[in-house]
């Protein structure tokens, strides 16, 4: 934004909700980036901690959620104000659900042996790495109101649909190998899916971004990498 | 989109020395409600004030440019400016009903006009103009008391009532909710959003609210010029123009 409200206490609740928004993403971030540690290292101790932060990012989200009302009540938001008001809604919606994939692969980490083959966790780490960049790429494109940024996210997801499937081939490799590893191969299936759908909320925060910049969505389908067949 | 039926060619208009409105170009949709927003002395109450010649008895209004209505123009001293005005009503900011009865408010502007020379004839009148104006079942059973009895939202729906017995085409509202409640105000505003079914409708309002929940159409004027226009929906939600976008979050001065 420009310049200030002429209510200062206005300006004031506005700032505070999109910093409550950036707070939200940054423990988001912190959460993913556990989660996916905890599955990589197959760290069963950090478990706990990662369901508990689960919590604060629900908190956030509450707590948004009642920020939004009180401002579309107070008053009555309109053009960037509106839009920004709409497009916070929606980013925490996002954030939340990105945090329970975070937590639900967390949780997977129980069953998994100490033993995975090296490529099957390079691939899923090269899955998770860009999911992270991914998300780190979107809050930053949304706490410096980069339109171009967020576009750049939003168009990059397909790359994350490859990593997702060639991801998803090594563990279905793993798997056909040994009737053994079906267990916990099918939590590594779940754990990639999430991942893959992580994804996709964080391209919907791209397009969020996108439209409190400019008032409009983006126009198109955005590109789509290869995907296994459900 | 419906048809232009008021159009303005840069018009421009000065109260002594000091110059009101700069160059308005300015469509106006038939059957359509239009808002006019901006700060006080913008030059929106004397833009809708040139569509009805309200500024002819401001001596020192002067008037250049044009102002159309059905391609005709307004501005030309031949025309007669009572018929203009029975073309185009006018609602004012305070209700003011004259010191009549609620019948005699409604059925004066016909009579004058020659319209209604029965008694019958005025009756259908006075009832079909408060029927329009959503008032008639409130007020049939006392026609005969004073309109200056009513409450205020009653009194506004009265001058509205007035507006329509002379069957205007254009009807101009110069902040018409701003001293009533917000109960009577959302009758008026149902009331204009019925009304506009007839009447093409020009609003001048302070409340962006009502701006959005009424018209269809949006004009922003800053220091007598009219910045930006355009649907209703676009200004609200992503206007083009940086000033529009700061006078309606706030963000003004």
């Amino acid at each position: 934004m420009s310049n200030e409200h002429t209510v200062k206490s206005y300006e004031e609740e506005l700032r505070y909700l999109i910093d409550s928004v950036i707070k939200m993403g940054s423990l988001t971030e912190s959460q993913l980036v556990d989660s996916m540690d905890a599955v990589i290292k197959v760290d069963k101790d950090s478990i706990d901690k990662i369901i508990k932060s689960d919590d604060e990012i629900n908190k956030f989200r509450s707590k948004i959620d009642t920020q939004i009302m009180t401002l579309l009540v107070k008053r009555a938001p309109m053009a960037i104000d509106l839009r920004e008001t709409i497009s916070s809604l929606k980013i925490s919606q996002d954030l939340e659900r990105i945090g329970d994939l975070s937590k639900s692969n967390a949780k997977k980490v129980k069953p998994l042996p100490l033993d995975l083959p090296e490529e099957l966790l390079g691939n899923l780490k090269r899955l998770g790495d860009l999911v992270i960049k991914q998300l780190n790429d979107v809050l930053d494109s949304y706490v410096n109101k980069n339109y171009d940024k967020a576009k750049e996210v939003w168009e990059k997801d397909e790359q994350v649909d490859d990593l997702t499937y060639i991801a998803m081939e090594s563990v279905i490799d793993f798997l056909s190998k040994d009737k053994k590893n079906l267990d916990f191969s099918t939590h590594l299936i779940f754990a990639t899916k999430n991942l893959e759908r992580a994804g996709d909320h964080i391209t919907n925060i791209a397009e969020s971004i996108c439209f409190l910049i400019k008032g409009e969505y983006l126009k198109g389908s955005r590109p789509k990498g290869k995907v296994i067949q459900q | 989109m419906n048809n232009v039926k008021i159009k303005s060619k840069n018009l421009n208009v000065y109260y002594g020395e000091k110059q009101a409105l700069f160059d308005v170009n300015l469509d106006l949709n038939e059957k359509e409600v239009t808002a006019l927003i901006g700060p006080s002395g913008c030059g929106k109450s004397t833009f809708i004030r040139c569509i009805n010649r309200m500024n002819d008895v401001i001596d020192i209004c002067k008037v250049s440019g044009n102002i159309e209505i059905d391609g005709v123009e307004i501005n030309d001293k031949n025309l007669d400016v009572v018929s203009l005005r029975e073309r185009v009503g006018m609602v004012f900011q305070k209700p003011n009903p004259f010191p009549k009865s609620i019948y005699d408010n409604i059925s004066y502007g016909p009579k004058i006009h020659g319209k209604g020379e029965t008694k019958s004839e005025l009756d259908e009148i006075v009832e079909n103009s408060l029927k329009k104006a959503a008032l008639w079942e409130e007020v049939k059973d006392r026609l005969d008391e004073p309109g200056t009895g009513l409450s205020g939202g009653q009194q506004q729906r009265l001058c509205i009532a007035r507006a329509i017995s002379v069957n205007p085409e254009v009807i101009l509202m110069d902040e018409p909710c701003s001293a009533l409640d917000p109960i009577a105000t959302a009758k008026i505003e149902e009331l204009i959003d019925e009304l506009k079914k007839t009447y093409t409708i020009v609003i001048v309002t302070h409340s962006m609210a009502q701006a959005v929940r009424v018209s269809q159409k949006t004009g922003f004027f800053h220091l007598g010029k009219l910045i930006e226009v355009g649907k209703t929906e676009k200004i609200f939600k992503n206007p083009d123009n940086k000033m529009t976008q700061d006078y309606i979050t706030g963000r003004f001065g």
